[in-house]
């Protein structure tokens, strides 16, 4: 509005400047605003009087003067005709609420500039929010202790947080534009590389565990890996994220359970390995008694000494089972194991507890050798769970039958007993884990839910049949070699 | 004539240390491996005393003893020798409270304990 009686012309011009959604100023070489649109007033709580014919510097807050520099600019686009545009202005000024602003200066007719306010508090408010939220998002990403990853849908590698930079050893720039096939282990690429080629067309996620290659090759992780398909909103593939878990830590607690389930193993069978070496040093003890007796024959001197050296023998030979059993478990590496070999030690050392219980044992084998590929010392716990179950199954007597058969290429193991058997409901969850029928104290319920992590570690399945007074049979399932 | 000492345990070298023990002791001694064995040579001879393991192959030690009682219709001089039970065991005591057994000697044994016990019930 202009200070004066308006023409038709300045009427519609001033109509037009007070439809823009933007403040604009109209100011003169000497720094006076000329003139001023509604919208400017609106925004800065200013009246026409207090705006129009006065200084700059009464109209803006003297902070935002100092700060843009605004005056130098007017004066250097006055000199060189020049516009100046897309500058920020943040505008604070007492009972205005704070307001960013975009601002351009334009010459204006001669000798005058145009100061277009262009009012981005919003958009400014929305993309802080924006930036808050992926702020957020990413400190999520990078404060979990799994590596998540992205990668594009070839496998190329976009993102890359610190728990993947902490267990790789390599980081975010390393892994850059790298292929994650190259990071995986070796044998594993190939079935990496078709994975990512289903996810392109599959809405699945994938599951799996392999190692990590690190960069000194020396201290290869075993992850627990989920690879999930990002879609766009037409369902094309556009990336995969790639979620893993540091095994090491699992492994360990295994093996600790599997280990504490043993000694729980070797209290079961306390009482048969009591009574079996206590009899051959009772013939030891008597043995050396007599020696010391005086006069004393030759023949008996003889048949004395062979004695305690035979029942020492006897002795030995079932603590070295049970030292066997106690602590073959740290070997964890799967090689060519002969399946029979482990089956028979393992009845041997049982063999104490089904004496003293009055159990007979008979195994019927196809052949003498079977080989598999696993870790002898787990399968042999394994067999130890099953024949202890099958003996616990059967406290006034009775028949384990350990029938081994091979069909193609899988051998089934067959343990029956012809104990109390198993009831109907419970057939479902014996292998789950705490699941026990035996009183507080005598029974942990893990022994089979080991069994059947250890056999599904060796590629193999393990089932239970019963009826209720019938007896149980257990079935182990594995691939031969 | 020389009194008779049953000797049960599954063990053979058990059986030979026990006679090596009692016979020079002026006793003769019958020996059996089962249970079985074991009822029908009570059955069927005469014994001063009996030296009995906790467990044998088909029957229990404490399955003898209940036998032998029922057989004689008292309770006869059992001695129970094992390596399976410890002398405050539970079924020990109850054993011995009910007259199954007479005493108990856990294995290994001093020869000397066994020869005190088989001179105290021959007495």
């Amino acid at each position: 509005m202009l200070g004066f009686p308006l023409n038709d012309f300045e009427f519609q011009y001033e109509k037009l400047l007070n439809a823009i959604p933007s403040s604009v100023l109209i100011i003169d070489k000497k720094l006076h605003v000329r003139s001023v649109n509604d919208n400017f007033l609106l925004k800065s709580q200013r009246t026409q009087e207090s705006t129009v014919g006065r200084s700059l510097n009464e109209v803006f807050p003297l902070v935002i003067l100092q700060s843009t520099g605004i005056e130098e600019i007017i004066h250097q686009v006055l000199q060189n005709g020049m516009a100046v545009k897309g500058q920020k202005m943040t505008y604070r000024a007492p009972g205005v609420p704070i307001r960013i602003y975009y601002y351009s200066i334009l010459p204006f007719m001669s000798e005058q500039i145009m100061l277009i306010m262009e009012d981005v508090t919003e958009q400014f408010r929305l993309s802080e929010e924006v930036r808050r939220v992926e702020g957020h998002l990413a400190s999520v990403v990078e404060s979990a202790s799994d590596i998540v990853l992205s990668t594009d849908s070839e496998g190329r590698i976009l993102t890359w947080n610190s728990a993947a930079e902490k267990l790789s050893g390599l980081s975010a720039h390393d892994v850059d534009g790298r292929y994650f096939f190259d990071l995986c282990d070796i044998n594993q690429k190939q079935s990496i590389f078709q994975m990512y080629q289903r996810m392109k067309v599959a809405n699945a996620s994938y599951t799996t565990e392999f190692h990590l290659v690190t960069p000194n090759n020396t201290n290869n992780i075993l992850i627990s890996w989920v690879f999930s398909a990002m879609k766009d909103e037409y369902f094309n593939t556009v990336g995969i994220v790639v979620v893993g878990r540091d095994l090491a830590e699992r492994r360990k607690l295994e093996l600790q359970l599997r280990q504490s389930q043993k000694l729980t193993a070797l209290g079961v069978m306390a009482g048969g390995i009591a009574h079996e070496i206590r009899n051959p040093l009772a013939v030891c003890s008597s043995a050396a008694q007599f020696l010391q007796q005086t006069p004393i024959s030759e023949d008996f001197q003889q048949e004395c000494a062979r004695k305690i050296q035979v029942n020492i023998q006897k002795a030995s030979v079932i603590i070295e089972n049970l030292l066997r059993f106690s602590r073959s478990s740290l070997d964890t590496d799967m090689v060519e194991v002969d399946l029979i070999a482990v089956l028979k030690d393992t009845m041997e050392i049982v063999s104490n507890q089904a004496k003293v219980q009055k159990i007979k044992m008979h195994l019927s084998l196809q052949r003498t050798i079977l080989l598999v590929s696993g870790v002898s010392g787990l399968l042999q716990q394994v067999f130890m769970n099953v024949l202890l179950n099958a003996i616990n199954a059967m406290p006034t007597g009775g028949d384990i039958y350990l029938v081994v058969t091979v069909v193609e290429d899988r051998v089934i193991i067959s343990i029956s007993d012809t104990g109390i058997g198993i009831p109907a409901g419970e057939l479902d969850n014996i292998f789950d884990p705490f699941h026990t029928s035996s009183p507080i104290g005598q029974g942990t319920g893990l022994g089979l839910s080991i069994c059947y992590s250890i056999i599904r570690q060796h590629l193999g399945s393990i089932q239970a049949e019963s009826r209720f007074g019938q007896g149980a049979t257990i079935n182990i399932i594995l691939p031969v070699l | 004539m020389a009194q008779v000492i049953l000797v049960v345990d599954d063990e053979p070298d058990m059986c030979w240390i026990m006679s090596n023990i009692i016979q020079p002791q002026g006793f003769n001694v019958v020996v059996a491996t089962t249970g079985e064995d074991a009822c029908f040579k009570f059955a069927h001879g005469e014994f001063s005393m009996m030296f009995l393991d906790a467990k044998l192959p088909d029957m229990e030690g404490l399955e003898i003893a209940k036998y032998a009682r029922h057989l004689t219709g008292r309770s006869p001089c059992i001695v129970m020798v094992s390596g399976y039970h410890y002398l405050d065991d539970p079924v020990v005591q109850k054993a011995m409270i009910e007259g199954l057994i007479r005493d108990f000697l856990p294995k290994p044994f001093s020869n000397e304990d066994l020869i005190k016990i088989l001179r105290f019930y021959t007495q």
